[in-house]
């Protein structure tokens, strides 16, 4: 197959032609629906949707900061999965050694201990 | 046979013609247009969706989808396509207009692009790789982004609600998802996903790895917003979530991205625990047909616990969902880690 070396060779690359015809996909849905949805824009159609009441304020104005501690939390454990992606590396590299056992043995027990304690308060639970 | 006459009638065809059906039959077309690829994974959403309306219904002691096609209703998604596609495209006053239209798009391309990295048996894959599932779980990362800023864009008070509980929501049960992977990686010594699943030609890794599956299963639900997770968008209480403000063809490809990004996880549990396509051989039927047949059974029932457990469960609290997240999942995880290793680590010492 001569064709394969032309200026079209990355139609001939399975994971290339795939991404192209994903980029493609969404563009279909617009196309067939510029061609049969109406469009008649009008002020009260354009209004956020509160239920039919008009909107008051930015709609960017309130944040539950109850929750933030997870944030904090997901930062912490965000080091942890680093931990368990290198250990992971070594594992494949060199087998499962005592050091890699006492390092997830550490990260287990620290994260049942901090299960078990943490509590973020809610309204709710109480 | 089938195959040798293509060929010679391809052969004998000219010029133009002949390099355009070489291509058509080529791997590359075949692979990326038909199986593993677009038309599968777009037919597929289709499918998933009806059989979710359908089982759902049964639940629920209804019986779902009936006129619209010949057979149980089985065109009915495509009415309804149309029907959405009809429909006018409203941007909100307030919403950022670049952000708002493009976003949509990039939910879809990620989740499409995840069916990229998954093999349907020995071969039957996109794009081969060693570090496929780090690959995989690459783009499932990056996924989030273009739904929080498609919420974000919004500029409406009830998308910003569902924008700041998904963003509690898929964070947290990120990090669980890669500490159950991390699990199957080290047993089967591979990021490779084919070779994983030959790991797996005796024992599934549902056997020795519980733990792992149910971290996995559960966090690949919250994951796809899925019922008892789904308070992002939870349709009783914030009206839509933050889909509220998309309308016409803008929801119809938020919806395909979801189903795509759940079932993509549906075979990534089929392959990495379920043992893939290891299954009876089905007589009269050669190995490359009956792998992905397997692997797709696999899935599929995988798919229908979970909307088993749509029928079944109501919607957890944003706070049960981060206490689920943060003090269950990840301990267990890195149990199940703990556990894993050990295993490896007393069968390496009672060999040697």
């Amino acid at each position: 197959m001569a064709d394969q070396a032309g200026p079209l060779w990355f139609l001939w690359d399975p994971f290339i032609l795939y991404v192209i015809l994903v980029l493609l996909a969404p563009d279909v849905f617009y196309i067939v629906s510029w061609l049969i949805a109406p469009s008649r824009p009008s002020r009260v159609k354009r209004m956020a949707f509160e239920s039919g009441q008009a909107p008051i304020r930015s709609a960017l104005s309130s944040f539950p900061l109850e929750y933030f501690p997870y944030v904090v939390i997901y930062i912490a454990y965000a080091v942890v999965a680093v931990l368990v992606f290198f250990s992971l590396l070594s594992v494949l590299e060199a087998g499962v050694t005592p050091l890699t056992l006492t390092l997830l043995a550490v990260a287990a027990v620290i994260s049942v201990y901090a299960g078990s304690r943490l509590r973020v308060a809610s309204g709710r639970r109480g | 046979m089938i195959a040798e006459q293509i060929a010679q009638t391809i052969s004998s065809m000219p010029e133009p013609l002949r390099t355009l059906m070489t291509w058509v039959f080529s791997e590359a077309f075949i692979k990326a247009a038909v199986f593993p690829g677009a038309l599968f994974s777009t037919v597929l959403g289709m499918f998933a969706v009806w059989y979710e309306r359908k089982l759902l219904a049964r639940v629920m002691l209804r019986v779902g989808p009936l006129h619209v096609g010949k057979v149980s209703g089985v065109l009915q998604l495509v009415a309804d396509a149309v029907k959405f596609l009809a429909k006018e495209r409203i941007t909100p006053s307030g919403a950022i207009r670049p952000l708002f239209w493009t976003m949509p798009s990039a939910a879809l391309i990620l989740s499409l692009l995840l069916y990229a990295f998954l093999p349907f048996g020995a071969g039957w894959i996109i794009y081969p790789s060693e570090i496929g599932l780090l690959l995989f779980f690459a783009v499932l990362a990056l996924s989030p982004v273009p739904i929080l800023l498609a919420a974000y864009a919004s500029g409406s008070k009830y998308p910003f609600i569902g924008l700041v509980r998904l963003a509690l929501q898929l964070f947290g049960y990120e990090v669980p998802l890669f500490l159950a992977l991390a699990g199957v990686v080290m047993m089967a010594g591979s990021f490779n996903i084919e070779r994983i699943v030959q790991a797996q030609s005796v024992v599934p890794f549902v056997v020795p790895q519980v733990l792992g599956f149910l971290v996995f299963f559960i966090a690949a639900l919250a994951e796809s917003e899925r019922v008892p997770f789904d308070i992002p968008t939870a349709e009783s209480e914030i009206v839509f979530g933050w889909q509220t403000e998309y309308s016409g063809a803008h929801f119809v490809i938020i919806q395909l991205a979801a189903y795509e990004k759940t079932l993509a996880l549906c075979f990534l549990g089929a392959l990495l625990y379920l043992g893939g396509w290891h299954g009876p051989p089905i007589p009269f039927l050669p190995e490359t047909v009956s792998a992905p047949f397997w692997v797709i059974v696999k899935a599929l029932i995988l798919f229908t616990v979970m909307v088993l457990i749509r029928g079944a469960y109501p919607r957890f609290t944003i706070d049960r969902v981060l206490d689920l997240g943060w003090r269950y999942l990840i301990p267990m995880a890195l149990l199940n880690l703990l556990i894993t290793g050990s295993l490896l680590y007393a069968t390496r010492v009672l060999a040697a």
